[in-house]
Formats: C-alpha cells, sequence, structure tokens
C-alpha cells in the first residue's frame, strides 16, 4: 500500500495583502507523480518553497513525509530532493567533483555516482568542468546532485522549462523510472503535455487557487461535454462531427465506402480545460 | 560537537515574523564541515581569490626592499615591512576574500543549493571561515621569512596568536559585508572602502596624531602595533589592546547573528 509522502490542507500564502496561495489541497503518495499547472505567477514555485521549508505559509497545514512544513529542518533534505530554477552547479568543479562534494555532505558512498552519472547520461562527462556543460547537461547535473541520496521525495520546479525536446524527453523517462522504484515526484510545469505524460495527478493552478485536481484523462473526461469527432477523408477534407445520429451515419457511410484516413475524438486537452476555466492560458 | 547560533533560512515574507525566529541549538557535522573546508579550500586557489595572497606576499618583499635600503639594512624596519604586510595580507584576504567567496555563491545560486542539502547556517559559516583564516595564517608566516625577521618561540606565538585573532575578525567582517552582496562585483564594492580604512588608517600613524589615535581602536591597529612591540621584545599586546580585540570579535559576531538572524544569508 503506497505511503502519504505530501499531504496539503487548506494552504495560504499573503505577501502583504496579496494572496498567493489559496486554500490550497493536495496529497501525494509514495510512486506518485503530481504535477502543479499554471501559467507564471501561479503560486507553483511558492507551494514548493512552503513544502520545502524554505518559506513559512500564513494559514492551513502541509505535511512532507509527516514533518508539518513549519517545523522543517536541514534534516529533512536527507530524505527529498529539490531541482528549481535557484539550483546551482560549481561550475569551476568537474561533473564528478560537484557530486563527490555533496555525496560526503549527505554522507551517499563515492561508489554511487558514477552509476548515477551512467543513469543521468553524464558518464563521459564526468571529467568536464560544469561550466563546460551545455543546459541540458547542467540541468541533468543538477537532477543527479538531487537524487544522490536517493530521496523519497523529489521536488521538480519546471524542470524541463528551455530544454530542447531530446533532453526533456530523456528526463521525463527517468522520472517514469523513479516513479517506478517508489519515488513520491512533486512537479511544476506549464507543459501541460508534460503534465499528461507524467503525472497521476494534476492540480491546475491560477492566481494561488486550484481550479481542478485529479487524474489528468479525468479532468478532460469531465470537460468532454460535447463529443466531437475529426475525420480526414481519402479525399484530403477534413470534418469536425459533433456526437449524434446523423454523424454515426455518416461515418458508417465513410467506412462502407472506405474514404476515411484518420478519425479521432476531440476530447479537450489540460490546456483547453485551463482555458474554458479560467479563460487564461497556460503559457 | 554543539554550538549556539540561530542557522535558519526560512522566510515568511513578513520581516516581523523573521524577526520573531528563536535562536536554536544546532549541531555541526564534522563530516559536512569537512566537506565545505575542501571545497572553500579549493577555491582560493582558484585565479578569483589566489591573487590576494600572492599580493600580500609581493608587497611585503617590496616593502621589505624599500625599508631595507631607505634604513641602510636596519632591522628594525624588517618589523615595519612584515606589519605592512600582514596589515595588507589580513585585510585582503579576511574581508575581501570571505566576502566574494560568499556573494560568488549567492550569484551562481549554489548557497540555496547547499543550503537545502542539509548543510546548515553554522557548517557553512564555519566552513567559509576556515580555510581562510589558515590561508591568512599561511601568508603571515611567510611574511615573517620574507622580511628575514628571526623570532623566539615566544615571539612566534606571539605573533600567531595575534595575526590568528585579526585574521578571524576580518572575516567574520568579510562574511558580515558578503550578506549584503548579490555578486562577485558587489561584494568588491562594498569592501573596498572598508579594506581602505583598516588597512590605511594604521599604515599612516606615523603621519598624523589623529590616526594614531583613531588606529588605537581597530583591531588591525593593534596588530599592526604589536608586531613593532614583538620585534622591541615587548609583550605584544597591553590590557587595553586584548580589550580591543576582544570587543571587536565580539561585536563582529554579534552584528553578525543580527544580521544573518534578518536576512539569513541572503539579503
Amino acid at each position: 500500500m503506497s505511503e502519504t509522502y505530501i499531504s496539503i490542507d487548506h494552504l495560504s500564502k499573503k505577501y502583504d495583502k496579496d494572496f498567493v496561495l489559496k486554500d490550497v489541497s493536495a496529497v501525494l503518495h509514495s510512486g506518485e507523480i503530481l504535477g502543479f499547472l499554471g501559467p507564471s505567477g501561479a503560486g507553483k514555485t511558492t507551494t514548493i518553497k512552503i513544502l520545502t521549508g524554505q518559506l513559512l505559509p500564513t494559514s492551513g497545514t502541509a505535511k512532507v513525509l509527516g514533518i508539518d512544513c513549519r517545523k522543517i529542518d536541514e534534516r529533512i533534505y536527507e530524505q527529498i530532493g529539490i531541482v528549481t530554477d535557484s539550483s546551482g552547479v560549481y561550475e569551476r568543479m568537474t561533473v564528478f567533483d560537484n557530486l563527490k562534494y555533496f555525496a560526503r555532505i549527505l554522507n551517499v558512498p563515492l561508489e554511487n555516482i558514477d552509476p548515477l552519472l551512467k543513469r543521468i547520461g553524464l558518464y563521459d562527462h564526468r571529467k568536464k568542468p560544469a561550466s563546460k556543460l551545455s543546459k541540458g547537461q547542467t540541468q541533468r547535473l543538477i537532477l543527479a546532485r538531487a537524487l544522490l541520496h536517493k530521496p523519497k521525495v523529489l521536488f521538480l520546479d519546471e524542470p524541463t522549462s528551455g530544454l530542447d525536446p531530446s533532453t526533456a524527453l530523456e528526463i521525463h523517462r527517468i522520472l517514469r523510472e523513479l516513479k517506478e522504484e517508489g519515488m513520491a515526484i512533486f512537479l511544476t510545469t506549464h507543459n501541460m503535455e508534460e503534465a499528461t505524460k507524467l503525472c497521476d495527478h494534476v492540480a491546475l493552478l491560477n492566481e494561488g487557487v486550484i481550479v481542478e485536481y485529479g487524474a489528468p484523462e479525468e479532468i478532460c473526461l469531465k470537460y468532454n461535454r460535447i463529443k466531437k469527432y475529426r475525420v480526414q477523408l481519402t479525399d484530403g477534407t477534413k470534418h469536425v462531427l459533433i456526437q449524434g445520429s446523423e454523424t454515426a451515419g455518416r461515418i458508417s457511410s465513410w467506412m462502407n465506402e472506405d474514404k476515411i484516413e484518420t478519425l479521432h475524438t476531440c476530447e479537450p486537452t489540460l490546456e483547453t480545460v485551463f482555458l474554458e476555466v479560467t479563460g487564461r492560458e497556460l503559457q | 560537537m554543539k554550538i549556539t547560533a540561530d542557522t535558519t533560512t526560512k522566510s515568511t515574507g513578513n520581516k516581523k515574523a523573521d524577526r520573531r525566529r528563536a535562536l536554536t541549538l544546532k549541531p555541526v557535522h564534522m563530516r559536512k564541515l569537512a566537506a565545505i573546508i575542501d571545497v572553500k579550500g579549493r577555491a582560493l586557489f582558484s585565479k578569483n581569490f589566489i591573487i590576494m595572497p600572492i599580493f600580500s606576499l609581493g608587497f611585503t618583499f617590496l616593502m621589505q626592499v624599500i625599508y631595507e635600503r631607505a634604513s641602510g639594512g636596519m632591522a628594525e624596519m624588517n618589523a615595519y615591512a612584515l606589519a605592512m604586510g600582514m596589515l595588507m595580507n589580513v585585510s585582503m584576504m579576511g574581508f575581501y576574500c570571505t566576502a566574494a567567496s560568499l556573494a560568488e555563491e549567492k550569484e551562481k545560486n549554489t548557497l540555496r543549493t547547499l543550503m537545502t542539502s542539509s548543510v546548515n547556517g553554522l557548517e557553512f559559516f564555519l566552513g567559509s571561515l576556515i580555510p581562510v583564516v589558515l590561508m591568512t595564517e599561511v601568508v603571515n608566516v611567510l611574511c615573517v621569512f620574507i622580511v628575514q625577521m628571526t623570532m623566539s618561540p615566544m615571539q612566534w606565538a606571539a605573533y600567531l596568536a595575534v595575526t590568528t585573532t585579526v585574521s578571524v575578525i576580518a572575516s567574520v567582517g568579510g562574511m558580515l559585508l558578503g550578506i549584503f552582496a548579490k555578486n562577485q562585483v558587489s561584494a568588491s564594492t562594498l569592501t573596498t572602502p572598508v579594506v581602505l580604512v583598516f588597512m590605511m588608517i594604521p599604515m599612516f600613524t606615523g603621519f598624523s596624531e589623529t590616526l594614531q589615535k583613531i588606529s588605537m581602536f581597530f583591531f588591525t591597529g593593534i596588530a599592526f602595533d604589536a608586531i613593532s612591540n614583538i620585534s622591541n621584545g615587548l609583550p605584544a599586546v597591553d590590557v587595553r589592546g586584548i580589550a580591543v580585540l576582544a570587543a571587536e570579535f565580539i561585536l563582529s559576531v554579534i552584528l553578525f547573528l543580527v544580521l544573518y538572524r534578518r536576512n539569513g544569508f541572503e539579503r
């Protein structure tokens, strides 16, 4: 049975007079990926900062590995890994030495570094100074540093933002493997494809409020009120048809005449759900 | 090892709430401290920092040559050249290297990474301070050989005690300045006037009685006079000097703790 690693209960955060998080609740179990999906300024990074003890909430509670976020101290960092845009690397040091430094701090055997570098795809660059790495390689080094001590919970703040598609896909592969191994992953992103592909549950966050919460597929189906089909025929014409007996007849007829090239259902994506609920786009 | 210092870096987004944070007891893990000292120590040999000790050694050599020629080889002038070199070294290494090292960690986002990797503030503080103080002391010792000054074991003990104390005070001062510096450029801008004040005033006491009076209340001034005393076989520091050193050490630590409690390492 999966354990609850993160529980967020009516969490709010106020800066001066403005709420940046309002009454946010969510749960993350071991072996799951929870995505906080929203545009810039929605409160995603604030949530991570509260959960990792870098910021105190105004009200509500949040527990990480059973520890109240108000009582978090540096000991929690031996059980969690963090990748954010403010995670840095020691540029003068080699890839290996960067990890060696944190291995010593986190009491990780040095023999664990090479297998991790192989897994993350940086083994061939282990003797290279971190300053010589590309952006994607640097991000992988930051991820390797966060995984070095095999944390129970991994926090990722926009981990693939600004990366090329192949590096992003590589990171997605690693995240899925980690999830299979039982790691709980808290992910923030404004990339709805990433959230749909990776997350077991997503919270759509807008101006500090969760406007939808659930499994990505469930959320999309919930807003699939007008069912449509997109058809492309062999003569190149395209049709979008609303479900009904007339549509069923037309599709049946085209099928009998072998005229259908492609046929797709048109359920909404997380992006269109977000647009429908908030009137704003995710990007 | 239990140490009394606040090490939290949490921000409430509310300054009053931040100020309410209590001082807590935090353990210093020798494993983590050794790792930080190792990395910080190696960083001191990078081109950004190594220039400071090299410059101090070169400056001491230059002073020795100048004073030897000017005095016609008077042995007492060796102590004066040593005092000049020691002042340069303590000020540049203590203030600048510590502040710039902290600023570099902030600039490259490695400070936050360290703090979210189970390193507490006190471990980082000690890990940053110890290599700078050690390197400053190594240079201070080399300066003695450069000026060819001979000292008895007691004189050596007094010299090392005084220079180590002032190195620690200057390094804590450097950490203080580093809190306000967001990058290495601003660290340089912030430390330059401080370095000039603490270095120049004792250096020019011979030209002005007012400067001499002011210098008596600077830890660098006490150290400058201490070298002359050691060379003349007198006690390195009198009671007033000890009081000044103690007061400035305590003041720098209190100021650091107050600012750290309010801002963490990041202003």
